[in-house]
């Protein structure tokens, strides 16, 4: 593992025990350029965790708590009229000058805010009365969708959970954990230790990196026949989009670059596959008692591994 | 250019004869559909020698030279690996000094070195050469002359004469009596006796030429003949046997002695089936087969209920050789009818298409039970050229290449043993991997599989230790693997895998 994110790892963890896995994952989404969905029960650590890695990276954070009112305008920013010269100004909204932006419930958001949002994360600019201004980079937004207590909400639809990287859960910790968390929390706060190990500039320069990563094409291969088969599964009623196949391949990538390697592997894409595309498959209605984790699991049992691959493809070339 | 082996000779000559000594047309089909035998691409290479590289000496320096004697009890006795060597004489700590696949060599086989000798006195090229036209020039030649002798009415004629001098010869002898070629009886034996002292001359020859077993050439003239003379006919399932391991012994060195184990099982198996579907001249087998055919020809009309038509009492006198009289009793000249026997002529009659079918079928058959034993040859030959091709790639190529080709190996052996962990990523086998295996095993596993990821999917250069622990591994998975299984599983191994001989 690279020791500079190493390093980021070790720092958020001294607010969040237990979870190295998921604030690697979110590293990892980081790096691939992407956005995190966070699907959890409220107080797990999710604001925790963010703030955490903001300043153990070093980018300014954001937490936006979304309610039906929230608007449009709120995110992007708005023109004003200046009196006194006479002139309309831009007033930023939450997503300029961001680097890692916490939307919070982002189901409770009325959809033109939704959408808003999403355009945003996608084109990494907002317009605002034909002007353009880009978003700081990096750009990662978690946004966090809760489960409980969903009445009155605008549930995320398909095609928009599409844009999101990865979807991960934090999960309760264990008895361990709590007890560090509790301990760690009695008299400071913990917080305030966490150092800014990495800089901005340094994670701008891991992204491109992240880029030129090598996949060979049996990884690609390997990547386009996982998501084919997802589409042909008899209990799948959306399978994994291209997009969902990109995204594979990006945070792949991520996860290589993450482990100090420059090439991606078949374990990168099967150890990335089930957050990558648990949101992006839909079962039929039919399908009862099968999960999504389930078909992916079963996907990744019944596709050939492109270790295999390679002993068939060179067998038929002989 | 291939080279002609003496065996294809051999296997011609003996053909040809025993179509000529068979009085059964069965039979005589059989033999002559077995002429079609070397024909048959996968068995090519059991009568002429492939393309395979001229054997050369390893070039190697002085200072190598010392090192190498210092490792080995016999110095000198190192030489680079060639294709058809066994897995089991290669020098691996050598080998992985020298980056280069070398065999131990050992006074154990003295004809192969030998052999080796009289190839290095003649390799210069143009000699060589010389000798392969020489060898072609010959051996069209013995074809043209049996060609000749089959084409022309005159020479076949004669050969028929030849035989029925023959017949008489040995009848003397035996108590078979031969139905004999209807031939004129001034016949010329001239252009057939020609024809065939200049084809047997051309065979020698060739056999020089080609400097191969004179040996087996030697041994089945000798037997025809002993037959022609003795007038023996022995039933062609032992013909086939025989046929097959003449060929056996000429065929390329390292596969003979274990082909000719697997053959000799077959050959068991073969003779019952030949027995009972092509009947000989044997009393025995003909009587069984009789059975079998009578069996076959009740079922046959139950279901076609077609009838064969009654034989026509039709009677043809038939002359008793005068030799057989002379030597036998002398009542034989005085009394008259003792001289013309009267035998009833076998039903003729145009073929239906029942008998059509028969044929099909019969001649299918004899395909069948002539390719049959060669089989475990084709077998052995097809895994043996893909077990060598991939030997060679282990030390072709660069490293990282080689140590793909490497660990598929050792995930095809461990696979083969039945520790194969189906579709899961290599990495991930050593959770899996057994407990009998040595020390630290595990880690050399996984430490080589991740080589294998990074030469696999990675753009990297390989270094060449990484191609060293590789071929470690492997070595080291053979000697588990082979240490831990049983009988059934050894013989698999042996022969699937083509390691360990």
């Amino acid at each position: 593992m690279r020791q500079q994110l190493e390093r980021v790892l070790r720092e958020t963890e001294k607010v969040i025990a237990g979870k190295r896995e998921v604030t690697g994952k979110i590293l990892m989404a980081l790096l691939a350029g992407g956005h995190v969905l966070l699907d959890d029960v409220p107080g797990v650590g999710k604001t925790t965790l963010a703030v955490a890695l903001s300043r153990a990276v070093g980018l300014s954070f954001r937490r936006v708590q979304f309610t039906p009112d929230v608007l449009p305008s709120d995110l992007t920013g708005f023109s004003m009229y200046d009196k006194t010269s006479g002139e309309f100004i831009y007033r930023p909204g939450a997503l300029n000058a961001t680097n890692l932006l916490l939307g919070d419930e982002i189901n409770r958001a009325s959809s033109k805010t939704q959408s808003a949002l999403l355009e945003a994360m996608e084109e990494r600019q907002v317009t605002v009365d034909g002007k353009t201004y880009p978003m700081e980079t990096p750009f990662l937004v978690i946004a966090t969708e809760n489960s409980v207590g969903a009445a009155g909400t605008q549930i995320l639809p398909f095609a928009q959970m599409d844009r999101f990287l990865v979807r991960l859960s934090l999960g309760y910790p264990d008895y361990n954990a709590q007890m560090r968390m509790l301990r760690d929390r009695q008299g400071s706060n913990p917080m305030d230790d966490v150092q800014c190990v990495l800089s901005r500039e340094e994670l701008v320069r891991m992204q491109c990196e992240v880029r030129s990563v090598t996949a060979r094409d049996a990884i690609l291969d390997y990547i386009i026949r996982l998501t084919d088969a997802s589409r042909e599964h008899e209990a799948v009623e959306v399978g994994i989009s291209p997009r969902g196949a990109l995204f594979i391949d990006r945070m792949a990538k991520a996860k290589a670059y993450l482990e100090g390697r420059d090439y991606v592997t078949g374990s990168d894409v099967q150890a990335v596959f089930g957050d990558v595309c648990a949101h992006r498959v839909l079962l039929k209605d039919g399908a009862a008692g099968i999960s999504v984790g389930q078909v992916l699991n079963e996907l990744l049992r019944k596709t050939e591994n492109p270790d295999r691959r390679g002993i068939l493809q060179g067998m038929r070339a002989k | 250019m291939k080279k002609y082996r003496i065996g294809y000779a051999a296997w011609l000559l003996l053909t040809l004869c025993l179509c000529f000594f068979e009085n059964n047309t069965g039979t005589r089909v059989v033999l002559l559909c077995s002429l079609l035998v070397p024909m048959i691409p996968p068995l090519r290479s059991a009568f002429f020698s492939p393309d395979e590289p001229e054997r050369k000496a390893v070039p190697e320096p002085p200072a190598q030279k010392s090192f190498i004697s210092r490792e080995s009890e016999d110095p000198g006795d190192i030489r680079a690996y060639l294709p058809g060597d066994p897995v089991k004489r290669i020098h691996w700590k050598l080998s992985a000094k020298k980056d280069d696949l070398l065999v131990r060599e050992t006074a154990a086989e003295p004809e192969e070195a030998e052999e080796e000798a009289g190839q290095d006195s003649g390799a210069e090229n143009s000699k060589m050469k010389a000798g392969k036209i020489a060898a072609a020039v010959f051996a069209a030649g013995i074809l043209l002359c049996l060609i000749l002798l089959l084409a022309i009415p005159e020479a076949r004629l004669g050969a028929q004469a030849l035989c029925n001098r023959l017949f008489a010869a040995s009848e003397a002898v035996n108590t078979y009596v031969y139905r004999r070629f209807p031939v004129p009886d001034e016949q010329n034996i001239l252009p057939a006796a020609f024809l065939l002292a200049a084809a047997l001359v051309l065979l020698s020859a060739l056999a020089v030429s080609v400097r191969s077993r004179l040996a087996v050439f030697g041994i089945a003239a000798a037997y025809m003949v002993f037959l022609a003379y003795f007038g023996l006919a022995l039933p062609a399932w032992i013909h086939i046997p025989l046929c097959g391991l003449a060929a056996l012994r000429m065929m390329k060195r390292p596969y003979n002695r274990k082909a000719l184990k697997v053959f000799c099982g077959f050959v068991l198996a073969v003779s019952i089936l030949t027995a009972l579907a092509l009947p000989g001249t044997d009393a025995a087998t003909e009587t069984a087969s009789e059975k079998v055919r009578d069996y076959l020809n009740d079922a046959l009309q139950k279901i076609t209920g077609t009838i064969p038509e009654a034989p026509e009492g039709e009677t043809e006198t038939r002359r008793i050789h005068p030799r057989s009289m002379e030597n036998g009793n002398r009542e034989a000249e005085t009394e008259k009818e003792f001289r013309l026997v009267t035998v009833e002529e076998e039903p003729v009659s145009m073929p239906h298409w029942v008998n059509w079918v028969r044929m099909i079928l019969m001649f299918a058959a004899a395909v069948a039970l002539i390719v049959f034993p060669f089989l475990p040859f084709m077998w052995l030959n097809a895994r043996r050229k893909k077990v060598h091709e991939i030997r060679k790639s282990f030390s072709a190529g660069t490293p990282g290449e080689a140590v793909q080709i490497v660990f598929r190996r050792v995930i095809a052996w461990l696979e083969a043993s039945g520790y194969g962990s189906g579709n899961l990523l290599y990495r991930n086998w050593t959770d899996r991997l057994p407990d009998s295996f040595p020390e630290g095993y595990t880690e050399r596993f996984a430490r080589c599989a991740a080589d294998f990821e990074e030469a696999a999917y990675s753009g990297h250069e390989m270094p060449e230790e990484k191609r060293r622990d590789a071929l470690a591994l492997l070595a080291e998975t053979e000697a588990a693997l082979w240490k831990d299984a049983g009988l059934k599983q050894r013989f698999y191994l042996k022969y699937w895998m083509c390691l360990r001989e």
